[in-house]
């Protein structure tokens, strides 16, 4: 690819930078605020955005791991053994061709789960619930707090 | 996470205050609606001159400049001169067509007049309630003196982990807790705010109140869900505490660092800003916003809410202070609500409104949405911690 991505937005950053930004009047102070968010949107996409692939990859990878260890947990009345059908299915279906939408699928399969574990769930299959999501997202949050930690919200 | 999610039964009612209801029956009627642009200042001058012809004929607006730093609302100072001579500076505080939160001016503005002579508040001058003269929903008020946080102490986004200083923090930690001390104990029976309800059917109501209305937030907002987010939201279902009647306060709902103003040199608090989310409740869910982790700062492992007191300094000075006594179950039950509030702000209410470009600083909003994993992780780490003894 040429020029490649890199370039390319390295070259958007240094217009923003050094010919529109100085050029705004000092009262323009919505447009330096969005300019300067712009720039730092920009620098951080162009730090990962070869990573994005690999990321997106794993939160898939992440979401079947906590579908499966749920659907082998949890039990409980109807609804929650539809429940864990649907998460089966969801895992079943997800073979990396859709990311994005197979990765939402499950965790939305897995939403339902939860809502459902609520209504009918057996007291094993609540505290089973409770342990896999917290075994599972502690690290999967830790991994998107790194990842985000260079907009500067957190210290992680 | 669709509109017509299945919900679990305890947050599946429709229990709410009604300006609440309202509030999100016009989000979602708002959806549809086309991009919204930034105002300019030449046409915020317009509207305004326009609007003091009506109101206060012979006065002549003069120096708009549109304010910095907020997230939410579109905020212009100017000045404002009368027949006489006489000049006084003033904020026009405009709604976007959608925002980071949905509120509403004419409820901030029956507030603000309230306040008055209770705590430090901007005088309320003017509203627009329903946007008949001004594009959206407007309210104007007198400017007062101060800023939100010490000179050179950098970028800091709506805020959020503003430092202090020592200096600083000395002279502010009283008045911040004795204000909010002041805001609960303010008479809302005996002085009734006009369409903040009292939620008081049973004691689980004020719970209820706020749950269901993030929740459906959330919802009308399309939030993409995960676990930890859906477990959360079905154990603030499943464990509302109860909130006797002597405990229901008016609650501020956004108190914090960065929500009021200082004079720098003398460290005295001139005014608490950003109203909108006020509300009679529980006066846990005020001190379990305050003790948020992203509005504190956390320097070599020491952590101070709003840069002021540790987590249980705070606690012990607001029981003493208030006279109250802080329920350590209850309080964990609003630290997880506080989590999941900021959670449904940053993932689905910024998002969105950056999404349907509703919003004059979408830019910001996505900038925003990235400290969703922070509440992710607090809700990890609460849920993990289990309900004190």
């Amino acid at each position: 690819m040429t020029p490649n991505v890199d370039e390319r937005i390295a070259s958007i950053v240094r217009a923003l930078s050094e010919v529109i930004l100085p050029h705004l009047p000092p009262e323009a102070s919505l447009a330096q605020e969005q300019v300067h968010l712009c720039i730092g949107h920009l620098q951080i996409l162009r730090a990962q955005i070869d990573q994005v692939p690999a990321f997106e990859r794993e939160e898939l990878d992440d979401a079947i791991a906590v579908g499966r260890e749920l659907a082998s947990t949890v039990t409980g009345g109807e609804r929650t053994t539809g429940a864990v059908a649907a998460i089966e299915t969801s895992v079943a279906a997800s073979n990396g061709s859709d990311v994005r939408g197979e990765r939402k699928a499950v965790l939305e399969a897995v939403d339902e789960l939860v809502r459902a574990v609520s209504a009918d769930g057996s007291p094993d299959g609540k505290a089973s619930l409770m342990r896999v999501v917290l075994q599972h997202e502690g690290p999967r949050s830790l991994k998107d707090r790194k990842w985000f930690a260079p907009f500067g919200f957190d210290t992680v | 996470m669709s509109m017509t999610s299945t919900l679990a039964p305890a947050i599946a009612t429709n229990d709410m205050e009604a300006i609440n209801r309202r509030i999100l029956d016009r989000r979602a009627t708002n959806r549809s609606l086309p991009p919204y642009r930034a105002a300019l200042i030449p046409e915020v001058t317009d509207l305004l001159s326009s609007y003091f012809e009506k109101v206060r004929p012979g006065a002549a607006v003069d120096g708009v400049r549109r304010v910095g730093g907020g997230a939410s609302k579109e905020q212009f100072f100017f000045g404002l001169t009368d027949a006489d001579g006489t000049k006084q500076q003033y904020l026009l505080r405009m709604d976007p067509r959608s925002a980071i939160t949905e509120t509403d001016r004419e409820r901030e503005f029956i507030l603000l007049e309230a306040m008055a002579g209770h705590v430090p508040v901007p005088a309320a001058a003017w509203i627009d309630a329903h946007g008949s003269h001004f594009p959206q929903p407007a309210a104007i008020m007198k400017v007062v003196s101060g800023v939100t946080k010490p000179s050179g102490s950098g970028v800091k986004v709506s805020g959020l982990g503003t430092y202090l200083g020592e200096e600083l923090r000395i002279k502010l930690r009283d008045q911040f807790l004795d204000h909010l001390v002041r805001i609960h104990a303010y008479d809302f029976r005996a002085r009734p705010l006009t369409g903040y309800e009292i939620p008081d059917a049973d004691p689980k109501q004020a719970a209820r109140w706020s749950t269901n209305y993030w929740h459906e937030l959330w919802c009308i907002d399309e939030g993409e869900t995960r676990p930890i987010f859906a477990l959360a939201e079905q154990w603030l279902a499943d464990t509302m505490p109860d909130c006797p009647p002597e405990n229901l306060v008016l609650t501020h709902g956004d108190y914090r660092t960065g929500n009021y103003l200082f004079d720098e040199t003398s460290g005295v608090i001139t005014a608490l800003l950003d109203w909108e989310l006020a509300r009679i409740g529980d006066f846990h869910e005020d001190l379990g916003w305050v003790l948020m982790q992203i509005f504190g700062t956390n320097i070599e492992g020491t952590f101070r809410a709003s840069d002021l007191f540790g987590r249980e300094e705070f606690i012990t000075e607001y029981e003493r202070r208030s006279g109250r006594t802080v329920n350590r179950k209850t309080l964990h039950y609003y630290d997880v609500l506080s989590s999941y509030k900021c959670y449904v702000i940053c993932a689905a209410n910024g998002l969105a409104a950056a999404r349907s470009q509703h919003n004059h600083q979408d830019v910001l909003l996505t900038f925003l949405g990235t400290a969703t994993a922070i509440f992710a992780g607090d809700l990890v780490r609460l849920l993990g911690q289990g309900e004190p003894a």
